[in-house]
């Protein structure tokens, strides 16, 4: 537009195809909204006045959009101008990074991948590991305006920032050696590093210091492992990383909450305290029993990551195995299989459950497996839709040809490359298993009441909607961010691992 | 097709003819075929005999059987079968006893054997005209005889209606997809009371308190017929399910059918309203977005719509209570059948999830549709895009959309209790929670069947819709 010598169609295209560009737009657009909610929230109007600690907050995030959405209309410049983004306007990313510090992550992720040139899938997993222990780290530093906290508090704080000091180590390090097409030896050292520091739950670690020693093994054979292909697709879009990384830093701190939160504060009354208002020492404010919001809920993620991924996992195991079955085999065990499996697809999943709990009993046990068994269909029919698929296939009658058994063509030959989409389908129903235990809890169904569960503190909550709305809707954003962070990843895994795009 | 072909002489008879041979070709409809005209099956195997001994027939079987092993081709299959098997054996470098060989070379020497005397056979047969007869001709030959023609009609009818079924394709699948609705019905019965059957709780003395006398809940146990064994109580289910008599319900002692029945209409009414407002709000979006793919319009609806399968029902429900009852004294709390307002707000709560999955569909499938190649043919051609868009790609992205909404539906109504919770709307999803802390089995039972049943009717609505409005669907059904 500003350069009459190239078409509309050109600048369209350098601006659709640069990652910078489309990642500078959907952090300053979330950012802008975000600093608009705080600011909406922080404004009082039976007093007319503001509170000031949501308001700075607010301004935080109104400065860093504005400097990201003038960053962004430089990588615009640059791209019509010169199809590259200069120097200069990529140092500016060190700039956004300090918005880091206003906890405004997704103009940090973004300033990630403008500050250098060639991003590998090395690069990206080292910054999400470093960024994910950086924030757990600074979650549980929120204890620290407690009047006491727990007992491994100190050795806590301790080890995550001796993990996120070796993390930043290791970013720096793959950030200038890791796109050398063989690594140096010393490597080795860095990703078992990183192994041990993924300990804390922090997976992002781990899968680097996989791809790490995938890439040293392979010593510049291949043109690069399959995870590292996946997480370079996965990369490009935001929203999918941001999903993986709450669910992450979900999982982190659910690990971490052993050494650095105090259970007594989630589950012990404390009368003098009851409903308490958002305050430093307790962030989200405090039951009808006096007991600290924040806590259950970062117990409560302990809850529902358990839950929700084990009643994926049974369901995809069972159903799995008996559609694979019924796909390879075909004709009557075909027909037996999916006729019995078309029973239990007849019944609501939640139905289904609440039929099971009432024969059984209320349980935390008993709400995994009536979620799984209501699953086992949906997952039966994929993986017997792609098996069917890849049995057609030349390799799996060349290993027929051979002599291989049936069991070895089915599990060696025709499973593993008919997973990819279960992996897809388990992703985005974990958000639903996540969705329909703390409904079910919510009806009474789910997990004991004394449990702080998600869905156990909204309907504890959900009495004091008129006088302490609070109490209901941290629980349930809590909930609501879980459920879109695996819907996104799912999404976002369907791209990556999509065939089609091959 | 082959009978259409054949059929000579006769119209109606020929055609009837023709549908019989072909059923014969299915092993299902030929058991049920053979059964349901069983007395007619009987006078055709008769018939079929003696007109097999009268021509020949089992005299040139012998004949020619007899001959191929008088010439030694038994003895040569059997030495070729064990040589391959040897020499499959060294190559794989297995080890299997002499005797194992000699038993799997007799097994494929006895089978190829067969497979040439059939050969041999049938080459005979077609040089040797009129010798030829299989179940279905004599059939035909039968059906040619007025006189056989009433007989069979009258002691045959249940044979004659299974083939005016089968010979229509349509009916035949709407026949078929009916049983299938009906077998899966009678296995969710069975697997609902297998269920609470094998439960460890025991509601009488959840009903009784910790008090009762063991002659009590005795007493408790026979009045309900719960001492009864397992597959009395399971007839008894089963009957009293089609009867819609499920008996008294254990607390209240109310019919639990009247219940459910007075229950029911509540819940498939907001469902369907529902369903409705979130078909017409999500269709345009979806199809809005999928013609600006990756445009800010499309990133925010598709942002929207994950937003919306995301949200639990009884969080968002909670949240429009406060906002628009307690802040803003817009709409009321709690549903109230009179005042329609009162459902505004759980109609949305139950629709979002819908909408959002339906909005999700529309793109994706438009979007593939869009990329055909019969849509590139038609802007080619010149057509307005607008034409293109609603003519051709629409109405063939319908397909998968329509599916969701079944499975959708399904969902919804199974789910709808959350949201009646919410709402302390007295629907069906809140009468069977209500109803689980006992368990009272028979209003568990009947509240769950009966969901189950309004759905496996939706889904065969929804197949039966679908077979009409796809033409490939269609001639695929006519083709098998």
């Amino acid at each position: 537009m500003t350069n009459p010598s190239i078409t509309k169609q050109e600048v369209q295209f350098r601006l659709k195809s640069s990652q910078e560009y489309g990642q500078a737009s959907f952090s300053g657009i979330v950012s802008l909204a975000l600093a608009i909610v705080l600011l909406l929230n922080s404004y009082v109007p039976s007093t007319g006045a503001f509170k000031p600690a949501v308001l700075i907050a607010s301004l935080a995030y109104f400065v860093f959009t504005l400097l990201q959405f003038g960053v962004w209309a430089l990588i615009r410049r640059d791209l019509i101008r010169s199809g590259a983004i200069k120097r200069s306007t990529r140092s500016l990313g060190y700039v956004l990074l300090l918005s880091l510090l206003s906890a405004n992550i997704f103009i940090a992720t973004s300033a990630f991948q403008l500050v250098k040139v060639k991003k590998s899938a090395a690069y990206t997993l080292a910054a999400y590991a470093w960024l994910t222990t950086v924030l757990v780290f600074a979650v549980s530093a929120l204890n620290l305006f407690k009047p006491y906290v727990a007992n491994g508090f100190l050795t806590g704080m301790f080890l995550l920032i001796v993990a996120a000091v070796l993390q930043l180590a290791a970013l720096l390090l793959i950030a200038r050696h890791a796109d050398k097409a063989v690594l140096p030896r010393w490597m080795w050292a860095v990703a078992a590093v990183l192994l041990l520091t993924s300990v804390s739950g922090n997976l992002f670690a781990l899968f680097l210091g996989l791809l790490l020693i995938s890439k040293l093994r392979d010593k510049g054979h291949t043109s690069g492992s399959k995870l590292g292909e996946v997480v370079e697709r996965l990369s490009r879009s935001s929203t999918s990383m941001l999903g993986l990384l709450f669910i992450l830093f979900l999982l982190t701190l659910s690990i971490t909450s052993y050494l650095t939160f105090d259970y007594g504060m989630a589950i012990a009354n404390n009368y003098s305290l009851i409903l308490q208002s958002p305050n430093l020492a307790y962030p989200l404010g405090t039951d009808n029993f006096g007991r600290d919001l924040f806590s259950r809920i970062v117990f409560g993620a302990r809850i529902s990551l358990v839950v929700g991924l084990m009643s994926t996992f049974i369901p995809v195991v069972i159903g799995g195995v008996l559609g694979a079955i019924s796909g390879y085999y075909g004709r009557h065990t075909d027909n037996v299989i999916m006729r019995a499996l078309d029973i239990l697809y007849a019944i609501p999943g939640i139905l289904l459950a609440i039929a099971i709990i009432a024969a059984f009993g209320a349980s935390t046990v008993n709400l995994i497996l009536a979620l799984s068994i209501g699953a086992i269909p949906t997952y039966a029919r994929t993986m017997r839709a792609n098996v069917m698929l890849v049995s057609t296939l030349e390799y799996v009658q060349a290993a027929r040809a051979f002599g291989a058994s049936d069991s070895a063509i089915l599990f060696k030959h025709i499973v593993p490359n008919s997973i990819a989409p279960m992996i897809v389908k388990s992703t985005l129903t974990i958000g639903t298993a996540v969705i329909s235990t703390s409904s079910l809890s919510y009806l009474g169904l789910g997990v004991e009441p004394h449990i702080p569960e998600w869905g156990n503190i909204l309907k504890l909550g959900s009495a004091y909607l008129e006088t302490h709305a609070y109490t209901a809707i941290y629980p349930g954003l809590a909930i609501i961010a879980l459920v879109l962070s695996f819907n996104f990843l799912g999404d976002g895994l369907r791209d990556a691992l999509d065939p089609k795009l091959d | 097709m082959i009978g259409h072909a054949t059929a000579t002489g006769n119209g109606f008879a020929d055609r009837l003819a023709a549908i019989y041979r072909k059923m014969l070709l299915h092993p299902s409809y030929r058991l049920l075929l053979l059964l349901a005209g069983a007395p007619v099956t009987v006078i055709v195997y008769v018939a079929h005999q003696l007109l097999k001994s009268k021509s020949g027939y089992t005299r040139i079987v012998e004949e020619t059987r007899n001959k191929l092993l008088k010439s030694g081709y038994m003895d040569e299959l059997f030495m070729e079968a064990k040589d391959q098997l040897q020499r499959k054996h060294r190559f794989f470098e297995q080890t299997v006893s002499t005797e194992q060989t000699a038993r799997e070379a007799k097994q494929i020497a006895a089978r190829k054997f067969e497979e040439t005397v059939q050969a041999q056979l049938k080459e005979r047969l077609s040089s040797e005209s009129g010798l030829k007869v299989t179940f279905g001709e004599t059939y035909h030959s039968l059906a040619m005889n007025p006189f056989f023609m009433v007989l069979s009609v009258i002691i045959g009818l249940p044979m004659y209606l299974l083939m005016a079924i089968y010979a229509n394709p349509y009916v035949k699948y709407i026949v078929e997809r009916l049983f299938m609705a009906i077998f899966v019905i009678f296995g969710v019965a069975f697997l609902v009371f297998t269920i609470l059957y094998i439960s460890p709780m025991n509601p009488a003395a959840n009903l009784l308190g910790e008090t009762a006398t063991a002659e009590q809940i005795a007493t408790f146990n026979h009045l309900y017929g719960l001492d009864q064994p397992y597959l009395v109580q399971l007839w008894n289910t089963i009957k009293g399910i089609l009867t819609f008599d499920l008996g008294k319900s254990f607390a209240g002692n109310e019919n639990v059918t009247t219940a459910i029945a007075n229950k029911f209409p509540v819940t498939l009414t907001l469902t369907f309203i529902s369903t409705l407002i979130a078909v017409l709000i999500a269709l345009p979006i979806g199809i809005l977005s999928a013609t600006r793919p990756n445009s800010f319009l499309d990133y925010t609806f598709m942002f929207i719509a994950l937003l919306g399968l995301s949200i639990p029902n009884f969080w968002q429900g909670l949240i429009f209570i406060l906002n628009f009852s307690i802040k803003l004294p817009w709409l009321p709390a709690t549903y109230n059948p009179d005042n329609w307002l009162s459902a505004i707000m759980p109609i949305v709560v139950l629709g979002t999830g819908l909408t959002a999955a339906v909005a999700r569909m529309t793109r994706s499938s438009t979007l593939e549709v869009i990329h055909e190649d019969y849509i590139t043919t038609a802007k080619a051609k010149g057509l307005a895009r607008r034409h293109v868009l609603w003519k051709h790609a629409v109405g063939n992205a319908l397909i998968p959309i329509i599916t969701v909404i079944g499975l959708q539906f399904g969902g919804m109504l199974g789910g709808a209790a959350v949201t009646e919770k919410v709402f302390n709307i007295s629907g069906i999803g809140s009468y069977i929670v209500d109803k689980q802390f006992i368990p009272d089995i028979p209003s568990i039972m009947g509240g769950v069947v009966y969901t189950a049943i309004t759905i496996s009717i939706v889904n065969v609505i929804v197949d039966l819709l679908y077979a009409f409005f796809d033409p490939r669907i269609r001639s695929k059904m006519k083709q098998y």
